[in-house]
């Protein structure tokens, strides 16, 4: 689709209304590899809070209200462990420092001309499945419907896991252990094959390696800011080597 | 620790708002903040992403290298021979993400019948 900056009225007009990439958003999230992975990642979650006793309103507001899996895990560990409550909050802030890049990568994509804050809310949604299907996706989207679209995209991924988190809480205890590993398993496997997908240069793939390689020397000397450091070095070392080699041609 | 509630149901949903919701979504509305200074094809703005796909490179690293919980019951060598087999089947299928994860969830769960 061709870029409409600077374009006639005219064109503007010919766009669809909000609603329908909207729903346009909401096909693509229901469509995505990446959608499903997450709901089937979900299914575990509510798995897992019923095996622990973690109470199930506080689960689903925990979707809603952080809406980053690995986090929501450490709040349940956390709760089991009877951990003091500053103790749970460092180590989700530790594990969502990550949001900060993502959101501040995603972010000059999708907002358009959106205020202050449509551009908090939608923040707010950003988790990796929206930040990897936003990546792929919006390039084709254009500009002043991609904030419409990231809404129903996100929406659906939340709303839908919640669903999941809910039929994994019925589930719970029936599933074959293995099966079980296998949809704890999705994660990774699914961010790792769509950052591949996602790479297309230098940086890109320099910092996907990068984060791979550093992960167990960084386990062993980091301590707990260990995801920091691989995030800031293995990031720094991908984007030194690709500006050098941009501006050596 | 006199920090902790004493009705677990209640503690539950202090987690929840204190230390899952403020410690999270306060790195999602700073990132709004800094990047409304940022383009969309600014020098910084690649910079950023280099670090935020390391950081979730990290994180796949740390899941399969280190699971928590029951997945840590399925050797290593199995959950590596599963990233190998997810990337294979990957760019054996015209790059197909779908594709790949199948893949590997054959293997994964095959394995872990087998071998845990």
């Amino acid at each position: 689709m061709p870029d409409n900056n600077g374009a006639k009225p005219e064109t503007a007009a010919a766009l669809p209304p909000p609603r329908v990439w909207y729903w346009r958003g909401m096909r693509a999230g229901l469509s995505s590899v990446q959608g499903m992975v997450l709901f089937a990642g979900f299914i575990g979650f509510g798995g897992l809070i019923r095996d622990v006793g973690f109470p199930l309103g506080a689960a689903v507001l925990s979707t809603l209200m952080v809406w980053a899996l690995p986090a929501q895990l450490i709040i349940v560990g956390g709760f089991v462990a009877g951990n003091p409550l500053p103790v749970v909050a460092l180590a989700v802030g530790l594990s969502s420092v990550r949001f900060f890049p993502m959101v501040a990568s995603i972010m000059p994509t999708i907002r358009g001309k959106s205020g202050l804050g449509t551009q908090l809310l939608a923040s707010h949604f950003v988790a990796v499945s929206a930040w990897v299907e936003s990546i792929r996706l919006m390039p084709a989207i254009p500009v002043e419907a991609r904030i419409p679209f990231f809404f129903g995209l996100s929406n659906i991924f939340l709303f839908g896991s919640i669903a999941a988190s809910l039929v994994g809480y019925l589930l719970a205890g029936t599933l074959p252990q293995a099966l079980v590993n296998g949809l704890v398993f999705l994660t990774p496997i699914s961010f790792l094959l769509q950052l591949i997908r996602n790479s297309h240069d230098t940086v890109d793939w320099l910092a996907l390696t990068m984060g791979l390689a550093l992960a167990p020397v960084f386990a062993q000397f980091g301590g707990t800011l260990d995801l920091l450091w691989i995030g800031l070095i293995g990031g720094s070392i991908a984007y030194g080597v690709g500006r050098w080699r941009r501006t050596r041609t | 620790m006199s920090l902790s509630v004493s009705d677990p149901m209640l503690y539950a949903y202090l987690l929840v708002i204190l230390a899952g919701f403020l410690p999270t979504d306060v790195f999602r509305f700073a990132a709004v903040l800094f990047s409304r200074r940022l383009d969309e094809d600014s020098e910084a703005l690649i910079f950023v992403r280099a670090v935020a796909t390391a950081l979730l490179a990290g994180v796949i690293a740390r899941l399969v290298l280190f699971p928590a919980g029951d997945l840590a019951g399925v050797p290593l060598w199995l959950r590596l021979l599963t990233i190998a087999a997810g990337v294979a089947a990957y760019l054996l299928f015209r790059k197909s993400v779908f594709a790949g994860v199948i893949v590997a969830e054959i293997v994964i769960v095959g394995g872990a019948i087998l071998f845990r």
